[in-house]
């Protein structure tokens, strides 16, 4: 049988994409395989062609038996061969490689490093017998034991987010008719299998790729399949060679709109056509986000650091005599002093705080990193339908008395706001009511009218609802107003009539109402209704209708013409026989009413959220299947083409020149169609993009969007891409953050995607961009925290190793540090608010705007850090002193001090301490050292809460968060310390004076903005060098002319004190 | 990205190095030119030199409040510690008998460690104390005036004061090893509640008793006097005598380890500390072989 030879077939081809699909250029051919399906011309497509008419011509032998079905052991056999009838999804990493992959990124490693260290001088001490070998055995244990534990927070983190995706692919188990055993059955979809006859109806989502053998009236949407929108029938008959295009096959995910059809299933699972584009889709490459890129890179720093110091002091130590074995030990004491452990396990409960922020603003973020993502975005690539527009047809304008009303499309309508006096409007109310065959669901008086079910086609409903909101209860009209005839719409009438007795007793006529397409209902018209007269329709007036007609089909709404006739009451008496096949009354010399003219309304928010991404720098690209005209119109009204661009052909049109001839580089903006897009070469895409500020790209397929999102890939912007239908998915992919759509998005979009959409509204990705913005400054903030007190930690090691003092914290300490007081505080500053508008600067430029820089990094560690080993040394000395040890008699001492032999160890004053004296005097200085850093991280704490505002400006008490942090800290070191109250205070002024600084740098930072001070000191040099110089020469001019000009100095330096030009 | 890395060569990565080092068109030596490294570096001069001074003030402030004579905090020093000599780097008394230079070091440490004990030495310098009581020295109207210190007389040791003929060598050359015991200095500690202390020395397993042999305590009993007592630091006290005690092992068997212990026996004095091994009491290895 063929079947397995199309498998492999299809198979290899796939798998050759995946190989090749990361890189660039192989891109392009790719695409071309996507559309494959719909090039003719393709060899490979023939093959497959071929092999699916095989498969046809093999099915056909069920036909014979298909009101049998297949036998359930039959079913069971091939089921048991081919598998569920499910996509695969995409191939996921076994769990225990997340796990690991945990333990060894970022700065596990050099944990792991100095873990293995201390086992190692734990083995050589044990073998050597000296005194304490378990030590290092201990401290082996804790650093393995930290790994492990952020390891498992980090893989519980992304674990949890990763099973919020997974409920939502199984919330609906699709369920389908299938005829087994000669019997009619509800089975779950994926147990169908080849050869098994479905039955399907209206509304129903085809559960497999199925040859049709039945139809009634069957129409398919195959918009998740092609992104055509409008819905294509289906009929048995065999139309076309390609697959695609042949009338009788229907395609798996695909829906039936309307009409009844059955169908032998000829493809499951993976193996149907949407299967293979979704499998596509997972050999699309997915880059790093930049956030990672940007931890990546911070921790390349930190272990660039770590090592180069620890290997510069290992040198350093080996040279100054010291044993191999102690160095090694100082070594671990340089890692884990470098490395801030809680790093990333605060970074991971920063980035999930904001996850669950967004989630509350209907953005569900799948993956961790992709919150950041969204906030460095530069471009977002949006769908139109049901994302910018309200996903519902509602009537816009209308146009009568030779006049156009507006009415009102917002989302929660009540009442109608257009002049409503004339008798031309009852009587088009009562067409449109009446011409009507869209009905609500029942049970629904209580909902507003906007969001009540509606039985019926888009525009009906549209009508209904409208006629609903102006004239009340419609239902009630249209029961007054007896329906005695009725012609549907169909395609070759291109109008919909129907007949119905009058709601006025004592006019026994009977109304003809009419509705369709504006130019036949105005042939079929003689009259015209002018203020509730008929009048006759000259010229002069069918110029008028086309005036409207066009100008509401140029706002790309869709029109329909009204008009209506009293049937005289003599020819048609009340027992006049209707018939509609014959058409025994007249469709002609009708009298026109106006014209109605609807549109899928943007949403109401959206043209707010489209000005605020403007400001943010971040430029909106509309991706839409629909008409360009209709795209056009929406993109204007929602603000992403702006009122005073124009694109091309406005230029043309206004200069009235042909459009060759128009400069296009003047146009700003450009609406692109799909057509277009297929003959353009990548170089023309990119100039379009690089050219235009506002496009729209129209009449777009699905394939399409992956090449655009590519294009603005190649501009280096951070691409945003929504999508809802299957294949949207390698798009999705290929976006640096794929927004699937959590109403409208089909299960493989969700998949593909980063982030989910829960309301589908273009508005919640705006709110996202500003979350992704706020996370990101504040995730700054904490890892300046948190470097910050590295060099505290560090110091103690270097001056220990230099000048042989007894060690002034210990490696355990450090860890109680990092992982205990510093963790709550640096969580604390992801809640900091936005310092100044975050939307309104720039997307932060990739390669520029880094989350670790050289002014953080230098300010962090040579000032900041600095500062606090000051500090912290300071207390070291005075604990010493205050014991007995005077800060010089600690220089020097470190091998006598340590020797475990020497138990009259002689202090300052003369007195004798053994061993072990000295080394509880030791922890004495490690709870003291500990506690001096605390203190002045929380004056760290206090100033990372603003880049450049003053504290003051910020506002000491706005995040409460903080304080939970500052508290949080200063409880678990009284705790760790057994509340030991001695040395809280020393460090106190430093602290303060950490303060003070940090608020003068941001005081220069305000007065000279532009001047990154930090990294650039020469600046701040320059500034108070002036100051001091001036202060100088003033104090040696006052000393000399005092006498003189008494006032002069005074009068300089308050002049001075004002801010000076930069 | 990706691609633009790839196709940098490894020779325009160099040139971009060299370029980054020293840059002759803009004349920038790593990243920055030689008025901007020097103002950069003038700055953390002046901001490092600011912290140093303020380092330096503090120290200075701090070395103000803290009392010169007698430490703030003493509570580690609760029970002061023990120690042998000589000591050696180890805690370990180990020699061959008949090869003088494994036990001449041991020798020398003590004659060192008894120079200021000699009697000539003392009675220049120091008091005749009244013996069994503690010599109290209060400060009257002026506060840390010096103190006086009691004699103690090296002739006390008896054979482990190493007087005798050059010979003797503390017992060593005999076999009959001397160790002296001192108990750690601690200012203002008053040992013993008024009652007499002295040192006690015995094998550290009950069991090894009868193998360590006889043992001779100098001054007899092991006792230290409490006139010794109180220690007024080493300002004040300048020439004060550490008392001492000496312990003659005099037929302990030979090669094989002893572990000795001496304790303090005083009253008030808690040297069961688990911890601190050297509170009250000093364990050490003794050793003697003999060819």
């Amino acid at each position: 049988m063929p079947k397995p030879y199309f498998l492999l077939q299809k198979k290899s081809d796939v798998y050759s994409v995946e190989i090749n699909g990361t890189e660039d250029l192989e891109k392009t051919e790719k695409v071309d395989e996507e559309g494959m399906y719909k090039d003719l011309k393709g060899n490979k497509k023939k093959k497959k062609t071929e092999d699916l008419k095989k498969e046809l011509d093999l099915v056909s032998d069920a036909k014979l038996t298909f009101h049998r079905g297949l036998s359930s052991a039959r079913a069971a056999e091939i089921l048991a061969r081919d598998g569920p009838n499910s996509l695969t999804p995409p191939k996921a990493t076994p769990e225990i490689v997340k796990f690991l992959k945990q333990m060894v990124g970022g700065f596990s490693i050099l944990l792991w490093i100095g873990a293995a260290f201390s086992w190692i001088s734990f083995g050589i001490q044990f073998a050597q017998g000296a005194e304490s070998p378990f030590d290092n055995l201990y401290l082996g244990v804790v650093l393995a034991l930290v790994v492990i534990l952020t390891g498992i927070f980090a893989y519980y983190q992304e674990a949890k987010s990763t099973n919020i995706m997974a409920s939502f692919s199984k919330m609906i188990p699709q369920q389908a008719l299938v005829i087994r055993d000669a019997e009619k059955k509800e089975l779950p979809a994926d147990q169908l299998v080849v050869g098994d006859i479905v039955e399907i109806k209206g509304g129903d989502r085809i559960p497999a790729d199925i040859r049709l053998i039945f139809t009634q009236g069957c129409k398919v949407d195959n918009s998740s399949l092609t992104g055509e929108s409008e819905p294509q029938s289906r009929s048995c008959d065999f139309t076309h060679e390609n697959p695609l295009e042949t009338r009788n096959i229907a395609f798996y995910s695909t829906t039936c709109v309307e009409g009844t059809a059955t169908g032998i299933v000829i493809n499951t699972g993976d193996r149907t056509i949407i299967g293979r584009i979704a499998s596509l889709a997972s050999g699309v490459g997915n880059g790093k986000t930049p956030i990672a890129i940007e931890i990546e890179h911070f921790v390349y720093l930190v272990a660039g650091v770590a090592i180069s110091i620890g290997v510069l002091f290992f040198i350093i130590s080996v040279s100054m005599r010291y044993k191999i074995l102690d160095s090694i030990i100082f070594l671990i004491g340089i890692i884990v002093a470098n490395v801030p452990e809680g790093l990333l396990a605060t970074v991971t409960v920063s980035l999930s705080l904001t996850a669950k922020r967004m989630a509350k603003k209907n953005c569900l973020v799948k993956n961790l990193e992709a919150v950041e993502t969204l906030g460095s975005t530069s471009i977002i690539c949006s769908d139109k339908t049901g994302t910018l527009t309200q996903n519902r047809m509602t009537v816009a304008h209308l146009w009568f008395d030779d006049q156009i009303y507006s009415a009102d499309t917002s989302e929660d309508q009540t009442t109608q706001p257009f002049d409503q006096s004339s008798q031309t409007w009852t009587a088009l109310s009562k067409i449109v009511t009446l011409c009507n065959r869209a009905e609500f669901r029942p049970g629904q008086e209580n909902l507003p009218v906007m969001k009540r079910v509606v039985v019926g086609d888009a525009s009906e409903t549209a009508l209904l609802k409208f006629a609903e909101v102006v004239l009340g209860d419609v239902m009630d009209i249209r029961a007054r107003n007896k329906k005695v005839a009725e012609i549907p719409f169909n395609s070759t009438n291109k109008f919909q009539l129907s007949i119905h007795e009058t709601d006025d007793r004592n006019d026994k006529r009977f109304l003809l109402v009419m509705k369709g397409a504006p130019e036949r209902i105005l042939e079929r018209c003689s009259t015209i209704m002018i203020n509730g007269k008929e009048e006759p329709l000259d010229s002069e007036k069918a110029e008028a209708f086309q005036t409207a007609y066009m100008e509401l089909g140029g706002m790309g709404e869709r029109v329909l013409g009204f008009c209506h006739l009293y049937l005289p009451e003599n020819e048609f008496p009340d027992t006049y026989p209707f018939d509609t096949d014959s058409m025994n009354f007249p469709t002609s010399n009708l009298c026109f009413v106006g014209l109605l003219s609807m549109i899928d309304p943007p949403r109401s928010t959206v043209p707010d959220a489209v000005s605020k991404c403007r400001s943010a720098g971040i430029k909106v690209i509309m991706v839409t299947g629909d008409h360009p005209i209709t795209a056009k119109a929406i993109a204007k009204s929602v603000g992403i083409i702006s009122a005073t661009s124009e694109t091309v052909e406005d230029m043309a049109k206004r200069l009235n020149v042909p459009v060759e001839r128009v400069d296009r580089r003047q146009a700003t903006a450009a609406v692109v169609n799909g057509m277009e897009l297929k003959d353009m070469s990548l170089q023309q895409l990119d100039e379009v993009l690089c050219n235009h500020s506002e496009i729209v790209f129209a009449r777009t397929s699905p394939q399409q969007k992956l090449i655009i999102v590519e294009g603005c890939q190649r501009q280096g912007a951070v691409v945003a891409v929504t999508g809802d239908g299957v294949n949207d998915s390698p798009a999705l992919k290929k976006a640096d953050i794929g927004i699937a759509m959590g109403i409208a998005g089909s299960d493989a979009a969700k998949n593909a995607a980063d982030m989910v959409l829960l309301d589908d509204n273009f508005a919640s990705i705006v709110t996202g961009v500003e979350e992704g913005r706020l996370i990101f400054d504040n995730l700054k903030k904490t890892i300046a925290y948190t470097l910050t007190k590295n060099i505290a930690e560090l110091c103690p090691f270097l001056i220990y190793i230099i000048a042989s003092i007894p060690m002034p914290i210990g490696t355990i300490t450090i860890l109680f540090i990092d992982l205990g007081t510093d963790i709550i505080p640096s969580v604390a500053l992801a809640y900091e608010k936005a310092e100044s508008d975050i939307m309104n600067r720039r997307p932060r430029n990739k390669s520029k705007d880094r989350l670790v820089n050289e002014q953080l990094a230098v300010y962090s560690y040579l000032h900041i850090g600095i500062m606090q080993s000051v500090g912290a040394f300071v207390t070291y000395f005075t604990v010493y002193a205050e014991q007995g040890f005077l800060p010089t008699t600690l220089l020097g001492v470190r091998v006598n001090w340590e020797s475990n032999a020497i138990n009259d160890f002689e202090d300052s004053y003369g007195q004798e301490w053994t061993k072990y004296q000295r080394t509880y005097l030791q922890w004495t200085g490690y709870t003291a050292f500990f506690v001096s850093i605390t203190i002045q991280q929380v004056a760290d704490l206090i100033i990372r809460k603003t880049r450049r505002n003053s504290i003051f400006q910020q506002g000491l008490f706005r995040n409460k968060v903080i304080w939970v942090g500052i508290f949080s800290q200063i409880g678990i070191a009284l705790i760790l310390t057994y509340v030991l109250l001695r040395y809280w205070f020393v460090a106190v002024p430093f602290a303060i004076l950490i303060w003070v600084y940090d608020e003068v740098r941001k005081l220069f930072i305000r007065r000279y903005p532009g001047s990154k001070l930090v990294g650039q000191e020469h600046v701040l040099l320059k500034q108070s060098l002036s100051l001091v110089i001036l202060l100088l020469v003033e104090s040696f001019f006052s000393i000399l002319i005092q006498p003189l000009l008494l006032k002069r100095p005074v009068c300089a330096i308050i002049t001075w004190a004002r801010p000076m030009k930069g | 990205m990706a691609r633009d890395k790839q196709k940098r060569s490894c020779g325009q990565v160099l040139a971009e190095w060299r370029a980054f080092v020293w840059d002759p068109r803009s004349r920038q030596v790593l990243g920055r030119t030689a008025t901007s490294w020097g103002l950069i570096l003038l700055f953390y001069l002046l901001f490092y030199g600011f912290l140093a001074g303020l380092f330096a003030l503090t120290m200075w402030v701090l070395l103000q409040t803290v009392d010169p004579h007698v430490p703030k905090y003493q509570d580690r020093l609760a029970t002061p510690g023990m120690m042998i000599r000589p000591r050696t780097e180890t805690l370990d008394v180990a020699f061959n008998v008949s090869a003088a230079e494994t036990w001449q070091h041991y020798v020398r440490l003590l004659h060192d460690f008894l120079e200021p004990y000699n009697d000539s030495v003392q009675a220049a310098r120091n008091a005749a104390c009244r013996p069994g009581r503690y010599h109290e020295q209060p400060d009257e109207a002026v506060p840390n005036v010096p103190k006086r210190a009691c004699r103690f007389a090296r002739s006390a040791l008896g054979p482990c004061a190493g007087l005798g003929p050059p010979g003797t060598a503390f017992g060593y050359a005999a076999g009959r090893p001397c160790v002296l015991l001192k108990v750690n200095r601690v200012i203002n500690y008053f040992p013993g509640e008024n009652k007499s202390i002295n040192v006690v020395c015995a094998a550290k397993r009950e069991e090894d008793a009868a193998r360590l042999g006889e043992m001779a305590m100098f001054p007899p009993n092991g006792t230290i006097d409490l006139m010794y007592f109180p220690y007024y630091g080493k300002r004040v006290h300048v020439n004060y005598t550490q008392p001492v005690v000496a312990v003659q092992f005099l037929n302990a068997t030979a090669n094989e380890d002893h572990h000795v212990e001496c304790r303090l026996n005083a009253a008030g004095l808690r040297a069961d500390d688990e911890r601190d091994k050297f509170a009250g009491r000093v364990a050490f290895r003794l050793r003697i072989n003999r060819d």
